[in-house]
């Protein structure tokens, strides 16, 4: 029995172990892509998060207290 | 008390093995710095024709640039590199490129709005980057007539083009701008 919990976690470690993979940075090339990012377009996330921080009072963008007085 | 054999224990068996598979995780990467002899290459040129040798230039200063069409700050150098080639005599400097796109295709096509006057060889699966060490984009090394590397430029920013230009003249001069090992090795942030 212990020798097959044994062997369950090499198993589990030798899967996990697999992440360990590291992008070289010469391995960057697709995600580097534009539709690889967070937000494909920088300038329209800019301005979502403007009128999202004016609307909710809240200041600086999504997060974080204080703001609200419309002058942002 | 039980006292279990330590050689049939298989929690040593699982700790002995989860010692070996960290050694396989460790990524360790060798990185040539000033003093080490550059790998000797030959890659098959970007556009095609023929293939790129780092032998053929023993004699001469080499510069040697690994880029990518992807990579911004490569981009902002390749103009800044195509300027120095033309400052300095053709017998006694020479530029060489390594692209490191998986789709050529798209260095091809920043090649055409930007036309180099220096072969550049096409590695698509990137095994000379490993030979190097290469740990930024871009990487570029001075090597000497001797095929020694003598600098080390990692990233690339507007104005680092005046610090190679000083470099490369030291080096044509025959006073190597080398450092200690690790001199100018990279600092945490990139840039």
């Amino acid at each position: 029995m212990k020798r097959i919990n044994a062997l369950v976690l090499i198993l589990v470690i030798g899967a996990i172990s697999s992440g360990c993979v590291q992008v070289k940075p010469w391995e960057r090339d697709l995600l580097a892509r534009r539709d690889m990012g967070w937000e494909p377009d920088t300038l329209e996330a800019k301005r979502e998060a403007h009128i999202y921080f004016s609307k909710e009072a809240s200041m600086p963008g999504g997060s974080g207290g204080g703001g609200g007085c419309g002058c942002n | 008390m039980h006292a279990s054999s330590p050689s049939k224990s298989p929690t040593r068996l699982a700790f002995s093995a989860v010692l070996v598979l960290s050694l396989f995780c460790a990524n360790v990467a060798i990185a040539l710095e000033p003093g080490d002899r550059a790998p000797a290459f030959a890659a098959p040129a970007l556009d095609g024709k023929g293939t790129v040798e780092l032998s053929r230039y023993r004699g001469k200063v080499v510069y040697l640039d690994f880029w990518a069409s992807w990579c911004a700050p490569c981009l902002t150098a390749i103009p800044e590199v195509e300027e120095m080639r033309s400052e300095f005599p053709e017998d006694d400097f020479q530029v060489i490129a390594v692209n490191l796109d998986q789709k050529t295709k798209k260095a091809l096509r920043f090649l055409d709005k930007n036309p180099i006057g220096y072969p550049s060889a096409s590695d698509p699966k990137g095994s000379l980057p490993g030979q190097f060490g290469v740990d930024t984009m871009p990487t570029s090394y001075l090597i000497d007539r001797d095929g020694v590397i003598r600098y080390v430029h990692r990233g690339f920013k507007r104005g680092d083009g005046s610090k190679l230009r000083h470099e490369i003249r030291a080096l044509l001069n025959g006073s190597p701008a080398a450092k200690a090992p690790g001199a100018n090795r990279k600092k945490k942030g990139n840039r």
